[in-house]
């Protein structure tokens, strides 16, 4: 799932017939100016200046200012441009035409195991959630387009009437074809207005595109979100850009405050021995996962990531018995990485627990046994040792 | 008996070398249950036409490439499943050309990053053929004793110690590929083995679910158990729940769901959409998934540790019930072993390999060469020079420093003669030809012979004849004359008395000056001395006094010419480069250069 924010988001809805608002994102206040003697409508129309990044509760952040005129819009541009939010500094602002209304709907269309889920209801804006009961679907097969009566019916019963219930079905039925053809996992345009027109216009867009269609989009030439409310940290972007380029993968994700580093292979078991170390009060501090038999020099960097974690008493290297990921290579990796970081004193009082099987994992874990011989405070486990077991010896350690 | 993965399973793969090697380990499974390969083809455009090799035990078996999918089921009626190794980018229509396909029964998918879209029309299409679609993102599935599709499983070591060569009763479905490999070790550990182990792949909408596998679990007598693997997301578990609970099932249900830590993660780890509304009731949590399955009567381990122990409580109740019976263990001696290489028999004792060649000049097998035993860089550092390497390869001896500087010496005079010679000749044409460094130098070479470079091996043979048999030189041109010829070494082309050769006066006074015992280049010159009498370009000419020289610091006959070879061949690569450089055309000789002595033009007789 890739999270697109509002402006390429609203670029996408137009280009499928959809009305947004007249809109600009900008990276710096003179980039603003100009736009504006260029474009009437940032003169004459009120207007909404969001910060323009993947950043949560952004309302509550106060960064989200509504109807300004457009010296408080150009002011209001140069507070939040640079302005640094937690870890994230401002770098783009997305200036868009208030549009006057007094109804609030809400569209959506969803990715679903058979096809895609089309949902509305004339309950939108921040009255959906209390309201969920009240937001009428439809299920699409994938592969087939919906009918006119199914949309026209799912208008009606959302409670849409007359006129507004045929362009709200109008409207679903170019949201549909936007959410097809762009590959998308989820559209929530909330709230859809009227405009001065009568036409319904989208007000606001949280867009998730499948990241792994990119190849047939050549004119997805935005950058993906973070998703997860915050953006990414230093480490965790380089620990992508490694991922990016490598067999196999490799991936990092910060949680702070935690002192429990993990190193497991594998998608899956990563998540068995997060579960395991927070059933036994443990604070992760990160979630991490390397897999596919990556190059050694990939695992290295995401095991120097993990040393450097702050404040940490134990790392847990584990994994199941691998198909085809090298053991004895992959950790070669890691060896390198540990070495470096004890070098610096980042292991100083860590305790490293290693279980893992696989290709090659007598000499893996007998070249991680030997790291004992240098000092590191390591135990090493392998198949016999069930596979979260490490995580009980740790805890048991404290 | 197994799902899936049969021992009548055969196999088309899609793809170019992830397949092949996927291929490998399928022929290593064959190979442990002592059946043909089950890899029937390759489809690889590139290289249709052609053949993969695969290693089967000590065989390589040739499994022909093809260009489409019915190419390939055309000419292999025999092919009932498809493995996808296939680029994210292409995968769909491979997939849907191998599902499309009467013979193509069931489609497993390796490749990851397929886009969900194509997932969903995939699964969709195979559900209304009424065909199986497995993955994407599959490890593969393997049936103990039966079949393995994909490298599911691991190394062969793996596939013993889990005893992947005979049937259990435990059937597997997980999404995670190393999870499976996990798994199928506990329940060779715990209980008494799996019948099948299927990986779904963990992208959000894999092909088939977890229930139509379960479906068909419950028809295969043989498996009495299912374990399943499980993750957040999606409702798939549910759905497993759902159909587990829908009515009494034969086959006991085990499962485990990972993704509990979400609900303690700081709030910045989960969607800020809509959507995550659902996630308010727990829905697609791990916990959700959980409760559905412990509720629908299935074994719901706390954590993945207690699995093991739920696996073997299974499995004892399974015995105690006499639904299974306990399968010996195979004696260490007769668990399958891959056929050793070579290499490895021979560092084992167990194999006697007579070797082919016998080589005693040089060992490349360390980290650096050894000329005699010396390592070069340590001949480099202790200041010996080529002469001396000259030396240890071609005598098996390190020369004194005389010895080397005359070595030089010889090497330095025989560099190059100029273009005109026959060896530098050819070399400049081949050069204007076109032809490469390499092929240039060695048409030269070839013109080293009887008359041209070629003499100092056969005049230092008879040098040393005559030193040898203490031959007076009267007695020694006698016999030349009587039974070999011309004397090699004597006489030059343009070089004479009145046009010395400065090669060999330089030489020689060199050599002299040593004040070394030199009988056969003294020998030598006493022959000059009669022979350039009778004529005055029957001088000691270059090749002689080179070999006479050489034979008195002791090298062996045959190694003679060499000393000229090498030399002259730094000239011939000059000449080249020297052509090279200048761009030079081609040459053509000039006619006014033959005499053309063939019949004058005439007229041609009738054919009788």
């Amino acid at each position: 799932m890739a999270k697109v924010l509002e402006g390429p988001g609203m670029g996408l809805l137009q280009k499928w017939g959809l009305k947004t608002p007249n809109y600009v994102v900008v990276s710096s206040a003179d980039e603003f100016d100009q736009l504006a003697s260029a474009n009437d409508w940032l003169s004459s129309s009120k207007l909404v200046v969001k910060a323009h990044e993947a950043l949560g509760s952004r309302f509550k952040l106060g960064l989200v200012k509504v109807g300004l005129d457009l010296a408080a819009a150009k002011s209001a541009v140069r507070d939040m441009l640079g302005k640094q939010v937690e870890s994230v500094t401002i770098k783009q602002v997305i200036v868009s035409q208030a549009i006057d209304h007094t109804e609030e709907y809400y569209a959506a269309a969803q990715s679903t195991r058979d096809g895609v889920e089309i949902m509305t209801t004339t309950y939108g804006g921040v009255e959906v959630e209390a309201n969920w009961d009240k937001v009428k679907r439809i299920l699409v097969d994938i592969g087939e387009t919906p009918t006119d009566s199914a949309l026209a019916g799912l208008a009606k019963d959302a409670g849409f009437t007359g006129d507004t219930a045929s362009k709200m079905a109008e409207f679903l039925k170019k949201l549909f074809i936007c959410f097809d053809n762009e590959d998308a996992q989820y559209l929530e345009i909330n709230p859809v207005v009227k405009d001065g027109n009568g036409d319904l216009i989208a007000l606001d867009a949280v867009t998730l595109l499948d990241g792994d269609a990119k190849f047939r989009h050549k004119d997805w030439t935005f950058p993906f979100a973070a998703e997860f409310g915050r953006a990414y940290t230093k480490n965790e972007e380089e620990v992508m850009a490694v991922d990016a380029k490598v067999k196999g993968s490799v991936k990092l994700i910060e949680i702070p405050g935690g002192n429990i580093a993990m190193l497991p292979a594998g998608g899956g078991a990563s998540v068995y021995y997060s579960d395991a170390v927070v059933a036994r009060g443990g604070k992760l501090a990160n979630y991490a996962e390397y897999s596919g038999d990556p190059p050694d020099w990939a695992v290295e960097v995401l095991t120097e990531k993990v040393c450097s974690l702050p404040k940490l008493k134990h790392i847990i290297v584990g994994g199941a018995i691998a198909n085809f990921t090298d053991v004895k290579k992959t950790f070669g990796g890691i060896i390198n990485a540990f070495r470096k970081a004890k070098g610096e004193g980042k292991l100083d009082g860590v305790k490293i627990w290693v279980r893992r099987g696989g290709p090659n994992e007598k000499q893996g874990l007998a070249a991680m046994s030997a790291l004992k011989d240098e000092g590191f405070d390591i135990h090493v486990f392998d198949r016999t040792t069930p596979l979260t077991d490490i995580v009980d010896m740790a805890m048991a350690a404290n | 008996m197994s799902i899936l993965a049969t021992k009548d399973t055969h196999v088309v793969i899609q793809g170019g070398v992830a397949g092949v090697n996927a291929a490998k380990r399928m022929a290593e499974f064959r190979y442990m249950i002592k059946q043909p390969l089950n890899v029937s083809a390759f489809v690889y455009p590139p290289d249709a036409g052609k053949t993969n090799d695969i290693i089967c035990g000590t065989e390589l078996v040739a499994v022909p490439i093809y260009k489409t999918v019915a190419e390939a089921t055309a000419n292999h009626p025999e092919i009932n499943t498809s493995l996808v190794y296939v680029g994210a980018n292409r995968a769909y229509e491979g997939s849907l050309d191998a599902l499309n396909d009467p013979k193509i029964h069931t489609v497993s998918m390796i490749t990851e990053g397929l886009p969900e879209k194509d997932s969903k029309l995939l699964g969709k299409h195979a559900r209304k053929l009424g065909k199986v679609f497995n993955g994407p993102s599959s490890i593969g599935v393997v049936s103990a004793g039966e079949c393995r599709l994909g490298v599911i499983g691991g190394a062969f070591d793996n596939l013993t110690a889990c005893k992947l060569y005979r049937p259990g009763s435990f059937g597997v479905i997980t999404k995670s590929g190393g999870l499976s490999n996990e798994i199928i070790w506990i329940c060779s550990q715990f209980a008494d083995g799996i019948t099948t182990a299927i990986g779904i792949g963990g992208d959000a909408y894999p092909g088939t679910d977890y229930v139509s596998y379960l479906e068909m679990f419950e028809n295969d007598l043989s498996t009495k158990a299912v374990v399943i693997v499980g993750e957040m997301g999606g409702d798939l578990e549910e759905r497993a729940a759902e159909w587990y609970g829908a009515k009494k099932r034969r086959i006991k249900l085990l499962a485990v769901v990972s993704g509990f830590c979400q609900e303690s993660l700081p709030k910045g780890m989960k969607f800020g959409h809509a959507g995550a509304k659902e996630g308010l009731k727990g829905e697609g949590s791990a916990r959700a998934k959980s409760e559905a399955l412990k509720k629908s009567g299935a074994i719901v381990p706390d954590t993945f540790g207690a699995l093991g122990p739920a696996i073997k409580a299974t499995h004892e109740e399974l015995l105690k019930s006499g639904e299974v019976k306990a399968i010996p263990d195979l004696a260490p001696a007769d668990v399958p072993r891959l056929p050793k290489t070579v290499a490895e028999a021979k560092k084992d004792g167990e194999v006697l390999v007579a070797p082919l060649i016998r080589s005693t000049i040089s060992d490349d097998r360390g980290d650096e060469p050894l000329y005699q035993g010396y390592p070069a860089s340590e001949l480099i550092n202790s200041g010996y020079d080529i002469p001396h390497i000259i030396g240890l390869l071609w005598d098996n001896r390190l020369v004194s420093k005389q010895e080397a500087e005359i070595i030089k010496r010889i090497i330095m005079l025989s560099a190059d003669h100029g273009p005109c010679v026959s060896g530098a000749l050819t070399t400049v044409i081949a050069a204007c030809a076109g032809i490469g460094l390499s092929q240039a130098v060695a048409a030269g070479m070839i013109m080293i012979g009887p008359r041209f470079g070629g003499a100092v091996t056969d005049a230092g043979r008879w040098f040393k004849y005559a030193i040898d048999n203490k031959m007076s030189v009267e007695d020694f041109l006698a016999y030349m004359k009587q039974n070999v010829g011309p004397v090699p070494g004597i006489g030059h082309r343009v070089k004479s008395l009145k046009n010395p050769d400065k090669r060999v006066k330089e030489l020689v006074g060199y050599v002299k000056s040593l004040g070394m015992n030199t009988p056969h280049l003294d020998f030598a010159l006493e022959v000059e001395k009669i022979t350039s009498v009778k004529k005055d370009n029957l001088i000691l000419n270059v090749d002689g006094t080179m070999a006479a020289v050489l034979v008195d610091i002791k090298f062996p006959v045959d190694s003679l010419n060499g000393f000229f070879i090498l030399a002259r061949t730094i000239g011939m690569i000059g000449h080249w480069t020297d052509q090279k450089r200048q761009g030079s055309r081609l040459i053509r000789l000039f006619d006014y250069l033959v005499n053309y002595a063939s019949p004058k033009r005439r007229e041609v007789p009738p054919l009788k």
